[in-house]
């Protein structure tokens, strides 16, 4: 174990917490508000990550610039899919719903797998791709950090929109009691539509970062709909403030792995579920 | 509804059984060298079956396992590791598969069996994850790393100096795979068939529909869910081993592949949950779909598998069963309505 990198590697996490609070984040407003179990949200996260590409190779956008164009369409994409879809099993069984959404995350999965192929795609080229500050023996990446602050700026922004205003408070009152909420004149239906549109437009940001920073494939999304179901899971339901540390906590575990464990890179994965794993049995045990 | 012992269900089992036993006989005598790959396709739809009965009998509990790809990649590897340490008899490796599989999902179920719908579906993912994970760390002379090992085929027919065609060879082997699938199947319809057909159903519809009111009346669901869970579990441990042979190699990524679980769930929903036709029949549609699919598009040919899941879900909730179950009830219904024509309105209610 080689503490030196001990800095780097709090630094390292953190950094990653924020991409993985801002998907987590939207897939807790599809469970809080309207009740569904996403299985297909890391699939909007990969679909967000194409596009950013594709966008880039045959138009050269600026990834930054690509989240104007890439935001909503996912939006647009998630609503459709309400639309289409997930509106038919809300009243269905928790089970239906799963499968619904899991069937959907395949289609999307392999549409991906027949337009992009199963080989990983990079942007390159982008100049500040390779950016960095150095502190001390810490170094920072520029796109790492301003990933983790537009991933803080929409959390926040999520948390200020659902405390102050009008959409917000539909949203709360929809996800208490859909039915009182009806009755006193809410369109439920159109709530749900824009709060899963919104969910796949947060994920879908989350891609966009993720395709500069790493090299995503059309499999990526399972990764990312797991770490957000744990994420979700240790923070408790429908809890904004909870996911960001969950998501640190999440992150920081991973990351101290990854770089304090001599081979610690191959367990990077092992760690994230065996801490998903042991919390849930936790949870199990200790309710009764 | 109707009641009545599995006694007919059984005897129906046992007769499609030995239909299909002799298919390998009947496929040679008709297409010759083709016949090969009929089988090949054959081996396919029945392997698929096994694994949507086996996945069927935990969701009849009522709960979403997406481990099975776990508890397959188990016992392909329990198979491998074990003739990689000992040289024991290749047919040992099956049985143990499955007793490996089997005492893994006791272990799991026990720790996870409590937690309810979502939260159960995301540990038992998590547990594939892990295990995949743990097998890929294991010594390299014993499970070959990442990269994973070889196993050999479970039969070696001889060339017997040029008595026997190439084709024949495959043939041979095969045949030999169809007919252990066959003895796999037998078993899965046999325990799909008792759970239905025996008080045993009760049980479990009780522990899906309410846990709490089923506890009350004197069904103890942990045991319950976690017997279902341990059988199924079993069952694909040891297809998972008969593959490994096989395919002649086991490797992590590919074993405990996702895709895996998710045929073991596509499957029984298209075809009709909670039922032991369902799964089967879905099984042989499915795999036609995939061979042509296959043949047509290189990749993301699951597409179609995802989409025949999100139709199956929206427009057959029951499955292929469940609609072939409401066209011949509206068929009766029309038959009674017309046999009762002359008679006043009230009369085809009754």
């Amino acid at each position: 174990m080689d503490l030196t990198l001990l800095p780097q590697a709090l630094v390292s996490g953190v950094l990653a917490a924020g991409l993985y609070a801002l998907v987590a984040v939207g897939l807790a407003l599809a469970i809080g508000v309207i009740g569904i179990v996403n299985f297909a949200h890391g699939e909007f996260f990969m679909v967000g990550a194409f596009l950013a590409y594709q966008l880039f190779v045959s138009f050269g956008f600026d990834p930054l610039l690509s989240i104007l164009f890439v935001a909503p369409v996912l939006f647009l994409i998630g609503a459709a899919l309400y639309a289409s879809t997930i509106r038919f099993v809300l009243k269905a069984p928790e089970l239906n719903q799963m499968l619904l959404t899991f069937g959907i995350g395949i289609v999307l999965q392999n549409l991906a797998l027949m337009i992009w192929g199963g080989d990983p795609r990079s942007i390159g080229g982008v100049p500040y791709r390779a950016m960095g500050l150095q502190v001390g023996d810490v170094s920072v990446g520029l796109v790492p950090l301003g990933s983790f602050a537009i991933s803080v700026l929409l959390v926040a922004g999520l948390y200020v929109v659902l405390a102050r205003t009008p959409l917000g408070r539909a949203m709360r009152a929809v996800a208490q009691n859909r039915v009182g909420a009806g009755l006193v004149g809410l369109e439920v239906n159109r709530v749900y539509l824009v709060a899963f549109g919104l969910s796949a437009l947060l994920a879908g940001i989350g891609g966009v970062m993720i395709a500069v920073i790493q090299s995503p494939t059309p499999t990526v999304g399972l990764a990312y709909t797991l770490k957000a179901f744990a994420i979700v899971v240790l923070a408790g339901l429908g809890n904004v403030r909870g996911i960001v540390s969950a998501a640190i906590v999440v992150a920081l575990a991973e990351s101290l792995v990854a770089t304090l464990v001599p081979n610690g890179d191959s367990l990077r994965n092992a760690v994230f579920f065996a801490l998903i794993l042991g919390t849930l049995v936790y949870r199990s045990w200790r309710r009764t | 509804m109707r009641r009545r012992g599995p006694w007919l269900d059984l005897l129906a089992a046992a007769a499609f059984v030995a239909l299909l036993a002799a298919l390998p006989a009947v496929l040679r005598a008709a297409y010759g060298q083709a016949s090969v790959s009929y089988l090949a396709l054959g081996i396919r739809a029945i392997g698929l079956a096994v694994l949507a009965l086996s996945w069927d009998l935990v969701a009849r509990t009522g709960q979403l396992s997406l481990a099975h790809a776990a508890f397959y990649g188990a016992g392909a590897y329990t198979a491998a590791v074990l003739l990689k340490l000992t040289g024991a008899p290749l047919w040992l490796g099956i049985p143990l598969a499955g007793a490996v599989a089997a005492v893994l999902a006791l272990g799991l179920g026990a720790a996870t069996l409590r937690l309810y719908g979502i939260y159960f579906a995301i540990a038992t993912l998590a547990f594939a994850e892990v295990l995949k994970t743990v097998v890929k760390s294991l010594p390299f002379a014993i499970a070959g790393g990442s990269v994973g090992t070889n196993l050999p085929p479970l039969f070696r027919p001889e060339f017997v100096a040029g008595a026997m065609e190439r084709w024949e060879v495959a043939f041979l082997r095969n045949r030999g795979y169809f007919l252990v699938y066959l003895g796999l199947l037998a078993l899965a319809i046999v325990v799909s068939v008792l759970v239905q057909r025996s008080r045993l159903r009760h049980a479990f519809t009780a522990v899906r529909t309410n846990e709490f009111v089923a506890g009350v009346m004197g069904v103890n669901p942990a045991r319950t869910k976690l017997a279902a869970f341990v059988i199924s579990s079993a069952v694909v441990g040891m297809l998972g081993a008969i593959e490994a042979h096989r395919f002649g190699s086991v490797n992590p990524d590919a074993t405990f592949s996702v895709h895996t679980t998710v045929l073991a769930l596509v499957t029984p929903i298209f075809g009709g949950l909670y039922t032991t036709v369902g799964p089967i029949l879905a099984a042989l549609v499915l795999s036609g779909v995939e061979e042509t699919l296959k043949r047509t598009l290189s990749d993301g040919y699951l597409v179609a598998y995802g989409v025949v899941l999100v139709v199956s879900i929206l427009f057959m909730p029951r499955g292929l069963v469940g609609l072939f179950r409401g066209l011949a009830r509206r068929g009766r219904a029309r038959a009674r309505a017309e046999a009762t024509r002359p008679e006043p309105v009230g009369g085809a209610d009754a």
